[in-house]
């Protein structure tokens, strides 16, 4: 009201003021930048008074003022502009950028500089491009298609689900060591728990990609690094309130095969029958016949698992900062909730709760402290991803159309058990999923807190200290409870203690102590920084478990009700590094650029021989249109770089893997010694070297941008289980051996096909283009990979290739498989020569070319933006179609609607192989490449059309900013894939996202992608 | 200037607060233990005696496991058992005969005896430098469990002296004696490494216990294991003493269903406990799931096989069950050995490994051989009062020899034993060509014989074995 008031008083105020002073005049005229884009709420402010305005949307202002005065135009981010009012009544006015603001900058984490002045292959990705990508719960699956040479694979489509993130290749050849290190605020975050951060309070993903940067991270940055940089206010600005929202729907991505209907599968039983598959005896399609009051009765009850299965979920998301500042200090605060009720009916989702406060204070004008605490507790029904039954996303295309999901007595009564509860029919696989999602709940519960508290102190102009303290502590806690009376309880429980639980709880502390010196030089064009570094860090693991059995009641669940204690135990492991590092950069009138860094690491997990690492970079650039010899205007900028360096990597070394050791187990009678790891002093980290050249181009006013690089990474000492001869009882050794390389080209191109007041369009794109190769193993030994079903390491081979038996098609004689036999002939399963059969065939689990593109339309305040990635090269083994498509073999299983499509008659092609041979078959069959599918696909990841508010409706109420969006995800896909392409895990039970050495090698029925559509608000006062 | 103070005072605070970081890098685990302190005192010593029998109860051995294990493979891969079309399809590619090196059938039992092997090698390396009290018990009980590794192994890879003429000759495997990470070593003849496992075992048999406890083999249970060694040598005489050795009665008729439910010991010579809370091997999912009304059976008793048992044998009861799944309507000759203590259905019971029945067994079976039918059919004889209420009793010639063969098959059913026992009588496998349900209907076996002699009698060394050993040789005909 008080304001209102005043406002009028100032109405009035003018309105006197104009009838006073008969020479003032009223100016009208355009704000825009340097390019001729309008620039709305500009202010315009008579000079020495408090009279002004803003400028409207498109950058129109009206003013008034005297002949004589001055006008002064600003704008945030720009060179403000004084004018001085004469004559005219029209001043158009073109705001130069502000260079220091221009310029994006970028932080490596131990420092922060100038995008301009990089010299190395860094993509830095703001909050304002991640506010438009595709709002997932974890920030790795934002990163797809975002950066050139980032490879992001999606391990599933579970709610909260991380991916597995590549820069640059797979690094490694064991499982864990190939992913980037992950730095939040100062502190190490593992990739599976970058969904405990909530996106909203992300100001920054810097990704550091080429060894002049990543050797300043020393043992640990050898697959790049990823600097994760949370919000802070804004120095002499009055709070900003921010609320955003969103809310939608989530389904599953409709897959590109049918599942048969119940007349179908009956129908193909018999046909199976017929053919002699003898398994399909006992099956309706052969006890009942066709059009038999028992057959329709099976008709009539048939159900679409699927359906039953699969919910539409529900995604929605609130969030509220408020930021600000004075001039000595500012502060940043949240709150967040992310929901994603996922896609299986009767569980939940994933749930994330966040809270945050970023505060930097400017104590004295030689000392600044600043605190970022962020707080975050996520929820998470876990689903079974096994492969089986117990997994819903396998039962719903086990369980046959026909099979009822209650079992029914003669007359079609469901079935009640004492308890009057019906009962599950356990169906033909035994196991009665949607019966268990109710009786065997497991959730993940995970407290996470990132905390960096640091301290400046200026000595001089030149000289700084800073001291920074960085903590990630999580807390995480699994329950997994099978339920009295439960479905598991009764197949595999003890009916005197019945139900079993337990309880899981993992801490995990990663803290870093970090010192840093730092001087700075500037004078007469000469740029210098050096950074002096000392930093202690420590992992610390503990864990605590406890299983009980014997709970007298399903609704308790607490250890204290259990009767009998089955399992209880705690573990501890620690993990430290010490380092030392000196980093410099030197520039000349930010032409000729040059960098250099050494580092020294040493890490507990290292053989005591050989404790301590050195990793070195240089780097140098060359802005060649910043010469006076090149008069071209249209050319921005035009620099060259060229880096080298090596880095190290631990990350898959356990703590203790150079020493020698045993464990102990529990047999009857006492402890037992359990050899457990063969000492070897001499282990150490891997490491890369990497050689890059890149090239960026600026042209246009900007309008045009290149960036390209070229690549070259040899990692060597690979940390290796060194596989020993069964004969010696010892599976492996920890050590270093054998070399590999990744080398490409990465190109990202972007432009502004339309630039104008009103209406831009933007295009872009990135793409990889990737080589990997085994250059040499231990004893120059093939290698089957760890964890993985048919993958083999084997020296001249790409990384990850498949090791299979060529499959030749169906014979048209006889419908029978063939295979290639090793010496290139073609054979039926059972001839198959006398030695290795398996072959390479250059196909690899990693794709050889992958990016993303985009468009961007804006006109006025609606804006279109469409995102796509696309992977191409990778290929992938398809089990969910084996057991689709089983040639009779699974039988008992439904089927897909195209495995009718089977020999039939001499002369069939384009068919699958006759069900007669496939019992006889299989093995070979299963060993064979015949499901083996390229992954190629392109996928429209995002599709959002927004409409933001012009100012000029907003001027009269509170609220400074309001943009409206719908936006879908996943809605489109090309792909000749049979199934869903993006594949990550393949089942989460078989090999966990940890243990993954070859992600995206086949499918099996891991929790599916989804698809979503969303309406979205952002408001800020 | 009191600025600057301030500040290099702080300075000095805050990095003397960190120095010496670099001692912080000795980090000793908390979970495990240096090597070199686990073997140094008595009870160290006990303790890895425990861990080398820990080995035993692996997947691949004892243990049961969906990859296939010694615990089922000799019935999954014989007569006595047909795959239910209820249960999850495991093992079928050993029951029907269709592995190959790149499947490596039995690698999980490759696999676990040498890690049993490699933890005997340890005590035995580092005995060396120990002189406590228990030294000469410890030193036999790993050379027991050495023996009792590398038999395993071999009689499933390589052929049994019995089997043919050529059998010594032909190759074994690789007999371990040293705790080497390093080695890759050739496969040895079968006639090398059965004298080396004798060689073993008597050294055992002479300094062992005679009782070391639950889960620890005592004499009796090594001179079981040796006479068995020399009934697959055909060394008849030697078999024989080897048996006399033995003193532990066999489990009287009231007690054989107590024993597999695990209230009665009699007649065990080694096995090992096993509750939930020390070792909770369920390992009766090897064989079925559920209870005796929603039984999911991976495989049932083979219809002819459960019908030869007399009604009076006890172990028709110990061993075999009617179970059904009420859900589909289904009935089986389910196999009960493994199924659960009294009112449990979960397949937690101890593992037997060596019963005394087998030295009568074996004795009878080698004096048969040296032609001593009348003490042949009283060691025979001594089983089989046993078991039945009326005996069968009185046969002579090749009848009492089947007749001791076919006790031994149902005494053993489900044991680790039958199809080793047709190995090396150079016999064939034949099937029933029944089906999996109750009255020999349903599906039966997809594969009914497998001929004497066939190479796949002799499994085949794992693909991802020779890999890692470039000197392993494969079996002829794979």
């Amino acid at each position: 009201m008080r304001t209102k008031f005043s406002g009028i008083l100032t109405l009035i105020l003018a309105l006197v003021v104009q009838l006073t002073f008969a020479q003032q005049k009223t100016i009208t005229g355009t704000v825009t930048d340097d390019t001729g884009l309008p620039l709305p709420g500009a202010n315009v402010i008579v000079k020495g008074t408090s009279s002004g305005t803003q400028s409207d949307f498109d950058g129109n202002y009206t003013v008034s003022a005297n002949v004589g005065q001055t006008l002064v135009f600003s704008y945030v981010g720009f060179v403000a502009k004084e004018v001085k009012v004469g004559a005219q009544n029209k001043i158009d006015i073109s705001l130069q950028q502000d260079a220091a603001a221009l310029e994006e900058v970028v932080v490596t984490g131990y420092s922060m500089r100038n995008q301009t002045v990089q010299t190395s292959a860094v993509v830095s990705i703001s909050a304002s491009e991640l506010s438009q990508m595709a709002p997932t719960t974890s920030i790795d699956n934002m990163l797809q298609g975002k950066a050139a040479g980032v490879q992001v694979t999606s391990a599933n489509g579970k709610p909260g689900q991380g991916a597995f993130v590549r820069i640059r290749g797979t690094g490694s050849l064991v499982a864990g060591a190939s992913s980037p290190l992950y730095i939040v605020d100062g502190t190490p975050i593992r990739e599976q728990d970058l969904a405990n951060i909530p996106n909203e309070d992300i100001e920054n993903i810097t990704i550091l990609k080429d060894a002049s940067m990543t050797a300043r991270y020393g043992s640990r940055g050898s697959n790049g690094v990823v600097i994760i940089t949370t919000k802070n206010g804004t120095r002499n600005k009055d709070a900003v309130i921010r609320f955003s929202s969103r809310y939608g729907v989530t389904s599953r991505i409709n897959p590109n095969y049918t599942m048969m209907n119940a007349s179908e599968k009956m129908q193909y039983e018999a046909e199976m029958y017929a053919l002699g598959i003898t398994t399909a005896s006992t099956l309706p399609g052969v006890t009942t016949a066709p059009g038999s009051p028992e057959r329709q009765k099976l008709l009539d009850r048939s159900i679409d698992w699927e359906d039953l299965i699969l919910k539409e979920g529900v995604v929605q998301n609130n969030s509220l900062s408020i930021s600000g500042g004075s001039d000595k200090m500012d502060y940043y605060f949240s709150v967040s909730n992310d929901k994603n009720t996922g896609i299986i009916d009767k569980i939940g989702g994933f749930e994330r709760l966040g809270s945050r406060l970023n505060i930097n204070v400017d104590a004295k004008d030689w000392l600044t402290f600043s605190v970022n605490v962020g707080y975050s507790r996520s929820t998470s029904d876990e689903p079974r991803d096994r492969n089986n039954t117990q997994n819903p996303f396998r039962g719903m295309l086990d369980y046959n159309p026909y099979e009822t999901e209650y079992l029914l007595d003669d007359d079609g009564n469901v079935v009640l058990d004492e308890n009057g509860n019906p009962v599950y029919n356990p169906t033909h696989t035994t196991f009665p999923v949607r019966g268990a999602l109710d009786s065997e709940p497991s959730i993940d519960i995970n407290n996470t807190t990132l905390g960096s508290v640091s301290t400046m102190i200026k000595f001089d102009k030149h000289w700084s200290y800073n001291f920074e303290t960085a903590v990630n502590w999580q807390a995480k806690r699994r329950e997994s409870y099978s339920k009295p009376g439960g479905i598991l309880d009764a197949l595999i429980g003890n009916p005197d203690l019945p139900g079993n639980k337990f309880d899981d709880q993992q801490h995990r502390l990663d803290y870093t102590i970090s010192n840093r010196l730092n001087y700075t030089l500037s004078n007469n064009g000469h740029n210098l920084n050096v950074l002096g570094l000392y930093e202690f860090n420590q992992y610390e693991f503990n864990r605590i478990f406890v299983r009980k059995i014997g709970f007298p009641s399903a609704l308790l669940s607490t250890q204290v009700n259990g009767a009998e204690l089955n399992d209880g135990f705690s573990n501890r492991t620690r993990l430290t590094l010490v380092s030392y590092g000196l980093f410099a950069d030197y520039n000349w009138q930010e032409k000729y650029y040059l960098q250099g860094s050494v580092r020294r690491d040493g890490s507990s997990n290292f053989g005591s021989e050989v404790q301590y690492g050195n990793f070195y970079s240089g780097s140098v650039a060359w802005d060649i249109a910043k010469e006076n010899f090149i008069n071209w205007d249209a050319l921005n900028e035009f620099k060259i770089r060229g880096s080298y360096g090596s880095v190290g990597n631990r990350s898959s070394l356990p703590a203790y893997a150079s020493q020698g050791t045993v464990t102990f187990g529990s047999y009857p009678g006492g402890s037992s010694t359990i050899p457990n790891n063969v000492a070897n002093p001499d282990l150490t980290w891997e490491t890369t070297t990497q050689l890059n050249i890149g090239v960026d181009i600026e042209m246009f006013k900007n309008r045009l941008r290149l960036t390209s690089d070229y690549f070259i990474r040899n990692t060597t000492d690979l940390l290796f289980q060194i596989p020993k001869a069964d004969e010696s009882g010892v599976a492996s050794v920890n050590g270093n051996l054998g070399e590999i390389q990744n080398k490409g080209l990465e190109i990202s191109l972007s432009g502004d096909i339309v630039r104008t007041p009103d209406f831009t369009w933007t295009l872009g794109g990135n793409i990889i283009f990737l080589d990997t190769e085994i250059v040499s193993l231990p004893d120059g030994e093939d290698i089957d990979a760890t964890n993985t079903f048919n993958i083999r390491f084997s020296e001249g081979r790409k990384i990850n290739e498949h090791f299979l038996i060529r499959y030749a098609g169906v014979d048209p004689a006889t419908g029978r498989s063939q295979f290639y036999g090793g010496d290139g002939n073609i054979y039926f399963a059972d001839e198959l020569p006398d030695m290795e059969n398996r072959v390479f065939q250059g196909k690899s689990t990693i794709a050889d070319k992958e990016g993303g593109f985009f468009t961007n339309f804006s006109y006025k305040g609606f804006g279109l933006r469409a995102d796509f990635v696309f992977k191409y090269g990778n290929w992938i083994n398809n089990y969910v179609r084996s057991d689709r498509e089983s040639d009779g073999l699974a039988i008992s299983d439904n089927q897909a609607t195209s495995a009718f499509n089977y020999w039939q008659q001499p002369g069939d092609t384009g068919v699958l192989p006759s069900p007669i041979y496939a019992a006889n078959d299989a093995t070979v069959t299963g060993n064979s490449d015949r499901w083996l599918e390229k992954g190629d696909y392109i996928r429209m990841r995002n599709v959002t059309l927004s409409y933001t508010m012009p100012s000029k409706y907003l001027d009269k109420t509170p609220i400074s900013k309001l943009r409206l969006y719908v936006q879908g995800q996943n809605l489109l896909t090309f792909t000749k894939f049979w199934g869903d392409p993006e594949v990550g895990l393949s089942s989460g039970e078989t090999i966990s996202f940890v243990n993954a050495v070859a992600p995206g090698e086949a499918t099996l029925y891991s929790y599916p992608n989804t698809k979503s559509y969303q309406l979205g608000l952002d408001i800020s006062f | 200037m009191k600025k600057i103070i301030y500040k290099i005072t702080f300075l000095v605070l805050v990095v003397g607060a960190f120095s010496s970081c670099d001692s912080k890098l000795d980090q000793v685990p908390f979970d495990e233990f240096g090597t070199e302190n686990a073997y140094v005192t008595a009870n160290d010593f006990e303790n890895a005696i425990r861990g080398t029998y820990s080995g035993l109860t692996a997947g691949g051995m004892y243990g049961g496991s969906d990859g296939g294990g010694l615990l089922d493979a000799p019935d999954v891969l014989s007569d006595n058992v047909t795959p239910a079309q209820s249960g999850r399809g495991t093992r079928r590619t050993l029951h029907n005969w269709r592995y190959g090196p790149a499947d490596g059938p039995m690698n999980g039992l490759y696999t676990a005896g040498y890690t049993v092997a490699y933890r005997a090698n340890l005590i035995l390396a580092n005995a060396e430098g120990f002189e406590g009290a228990n030294k000469t018990n410890i030193v036999a009980e790993a050379k027991a469990l050495r023996a009792l590794a590398h038999f395993n192994i071999v009689s499933f890879f390589g052929m049994i002296p019995t089997q043919s003429g050529d059998a010594n000759s032909s190759l074994g495997i690789a007999y371990v004696t040293e705790p080497d990470v390093t080695i890759e070593p050739a496969r040895e003849t079968v006639g090398a490494v059965y004298d080396k496992i004798v060689q073993d075992l008597t050294e055992a048999g002479a300094d062992i216990n005679d009782d070391n406890g639950a889960g620890r083999m005592g004499h009796d249970a090594v001179y079981t294991l040796l006479s068995r060694v020399y009934l697959y040598m055909g060394q008849w005489q030697n078999a024989v003493n080897a048996a006399n050795q033995v003193s532990t009665p066999v489990a009287p008729r009231s007690e054989v269903v107590g024993v597999w439910e695990d209230t009665s010991q009699a007649g065990l010579l080694f096995y090992i406990p096993n509750e939930e809370a020390v070792l909770g091997l369920h390992v009766g999912v090897t064989w079925s799931q559920g209870g005796k009304t929603n039984l999911i059976p991976e495989y049932v008793v083979s219809y002819s096989f459960y019908n030869s048992f007399a009604n009076d044998d006890i172990r028709k009861d110990a061993y075999t069950m009617q179970a059904s799944n009420n859900a589909d309507g289904l009935q089986f000759n389910a196999i009960k050995k493994l199924f659960g203590r009294p009112n449990q259905v979960n397949g937690l019971v101890d593992l037997k490994i060596l019963r005394a029945a087998e030295a009568y067994l074996n004795k009878a079976e080698a004096l048969y051989n040296l032609g001593n039918e009348t003490q042949a059919r009283a060691a025979l004889d001594v089983v089989r009062t046993k078991r039945y209420t009326n005996p069968p009793s009185g046969e002579t010639g090749t009848d009492l020899r089947d007749a001791i063969r076919m006790e031994r098959r149902f005494e053993f059913a489900f044991e680790c034993q039958r199809f080793l026992d047709i190995k090396r009588w150079g016999l064939g496998v034949e099937r029933d060509g029944f089906g999996d349900l109750a009255d020999g209907s349903g599906t039966p076996s997809d594969v009914q014989s497998l001929s004497a002699g066939n190479i796949k009698f002799q499994l085949p060394i794992a693909q991802s074995s020779i890999d890692v050993n470039p000197n392993l040789v494969q079996n002829p005909g794979y």
